[in-house]
């Protein structure tokens, strides 16, 4: 079953990385070091071109640094990528346009192999549901909306049962609305699935949501300027957003983002819309 | 219904359209050659199908043989072309020699190496073959060049999150993604191969429709000649006809729009 997976914890020690351009470099990642624990619901939030992205294609084992590591569980990166135990979703949906959505729901299957021990427990037909497209298992992807593509892509991660699941801005391309719906989703197959998830967000509402613990960075070079811990209970709701609880991780987020001081932001509150 | 109905009825009328004017430009030529207007090397369409008519031994036993040589031509250039243009995507150091010597291949005139190749390798079939490969290699190459670097790089990277082998990534991603563009060169070599087959002909074969052009034009017989003309465009056309037809049964929506991107 899933819930008997011992998912992995994320810890990146002293990571840097560095793109060369022409004639210039890049400093993308300045000794990053970030912990999360197994089964947690991490982010990572920070403006465009801060890393984050790349930081999370590290974890993945999709870039490599040029200094520092990365473990997962006990496992370098390319350890736990070939022993199937990553789930990336990726900001695009990805899918295989010339497949239908069960087919593309079933491509880990046809890489891992069918009786494979990782393969989840719900068959393709359950996390299609679970993912809200029950229906639309024969449909093409270029027949669906951007969410319920992004929807199929999500359900693909989970096909395997990731002990780590990374986003990527997979929300990013949704209206507001079905952006607050799918966070609320991928909450309960989260906690349903037990595995440790790391998101990579721009919005500060989504990540304290979403989260346990909010990674804030600062571009130029790419590093972590603050970590939030988010107290609010699970399951969490979206009146949670209208607690002081949230307002005052917003203004820590807020903080570490926009460089101000502690307290000095805490007398000025957020409306809910800016925030979210 | 309604709707269906009227599908079916625009797609019949897409069918019809092109016949009605192509019968109204024989028509017109018919009524221009009867009234004397139309120089003496365009004959009336009248004589021409009376050709066919009078002597339909001459149709078949022309038809036939290049029908035949451009189709192993053809099928002997896909071969090759796929082969070469996998190994040019899979090998990088061998990318710009195959490109190069197949681009090299599609600019010698056919007509100049038809004659020498006759030289080598005797008038016989194989001589037309051998011109029908080289005159069609060119697009099925560049189909298989093109389709196979088609995925962009996500779906990379998600065969590569997914930990799939070479030949997985080949099954999964590749091939599926190069399909469309495989069959973009297929559909462009097939009237190639045709008109390769009719030009080797030309340098010497017994039977064909080149050979058929060139007998009909040394005896100025111009219904001969076009009648060969007409049946040179209707076999180019149905080769082209034909990979449609086959990709339309193997064609999956999703991928059309894909292509577009």
């Amino acid at each position: 079953m899933t819930a008997a997976r011992v998912s992995r914890d994320i810890q990146v020690n002293d990571v840097t990385m560095v793109f060369h351009g022409q004639g210039e470099s890049v400093i993308a990642l300045e000794k990053v070091g970030m912990h999360v624990e197994a089964g947690q619901f991490a982010s990572i939030i920070g403006p465009s071109g801060c890393g984050k992205s790349t930081l999370l294609r590290l974890i993945a084992d999709i870039v490599q640094p040029h200094s520092g590591n990365v473990t997962l569980g006990t496992d370098t990166p390319r350890a736990a990528r070939r022993a199937h135990a990553l789930g990336f979703v990726f900001q695009s949906p990805t899918l295989l346009p010339w497949r239908t959505v069960r087919q593309n729901v079933e491509l880990p299957l046809d890489v891992v192999g069918r009786n494979s021990a990782r393969r989840s427990a719900k068959s393709a037909a359950e996390l299609i549901e679970l993912v809200g497209l029950k229906g639309f298992e024969d449909a093409l992807p270029h027949q669906l909306s951007g969410g319920m593509q992004q929807r199929a892509a999500i359900a693909r991660a989970l096909m395997l049962t990731p002990d780590v699941l990374l986003l990527d801005e997979p929300f990013g391309a949704l209206d507001e609305i079905t952006r607050q719906r799918m966070n609320l989703e991928m909450l309960r197959i989260w906690a349903e699935s037990g595995t440790t998830a790391l998101l990579v967000t721009h919005s500060i509402g989504e990540a304290i949501f979403m989260s346990d613990k909010v990674f804030v960075m600062s571009a130029r070079p790419g590093r972590i300027v603050s970590v939030v811990d988010v107290p609010l209970p699970r399951p969490r709701t979206l009146d949670m957003m209208r607690t002081p609880a949230f307002y005052e991780c917003v203004n820590r987020v807020r903080d570490g983002l926009f460089g101000k001081e502690e307290g000095s932001s805490a007398a000025s509150e957020p409306e809910p819309a800016e925030a979210y | 219904m309604a709707s269906v109905k009227r599908s079916v009825r625009g797609r019949a009328a897409a069918v019809v359209r092109p016949f009605i004017s192509l019968f109204a430009l024989l028509a017109a030529l018919e009524l221009l050659k009867r009234g004397g207007l139309l120089p003496v090397f365009v004959p009336a369409p009248s004589q021409v199908f009376n050709e066919i008519i009078t002597s339909p031994r001459l149709v078949t036993s022309n038809l036939g043989p290049t029908a035949f040589k451009a189709a192993v031509g053809y099928f002997i250039a896909m071969g090759i072309a796929v082969a070469a243009g996998s190994i040019a995507v899979l090998v990088r150091a061998l990318y710009s020699p195959i490109y190069n010597f197949s681009v090299i291949i599609n600019s010698i005139p056919i007509i100049a190496t038809a004659p020498l190749l006759a030289l080598w390798l005797g008038t016989g079939p194989q001589v037309q073959i051998v011109i029908a490969t080289l005159a069609c290699q060119f697009p099925m190459l560049v189909g298989t060049v093109q389709g196979l670097q088609a995925a962009d790089s996500r779906q990379r990277e998600l065969m590569h999150v997914l930990s799939a082998s070479h030949v997985q990534t080949l099954r999964y991603l590749l091939i599926p993604r190069a399909i469309p563009y495989l069959f973009a060169g297929f559909k462009i070599a097939a009237p190639s191969a045709v008109l390769g087959a009719v030009t080797a002909e030309w340098a010497g074969a017994e039977r064909g429709l080149g050979a058929m052009m060139l007998y009909a034009l040394f005896s100025y017989d111009t219904p001969k000649v076009w009648l060969s003309v007409l049946l040179t465009c209707l076999l180019a056309a149905s080769a082209y006809g034909l990979v449609v037809l086959i990709e339309k049964l193997v064609f999956v929506p999703g991928r059309k729009v894909e292509l577009a991107d």
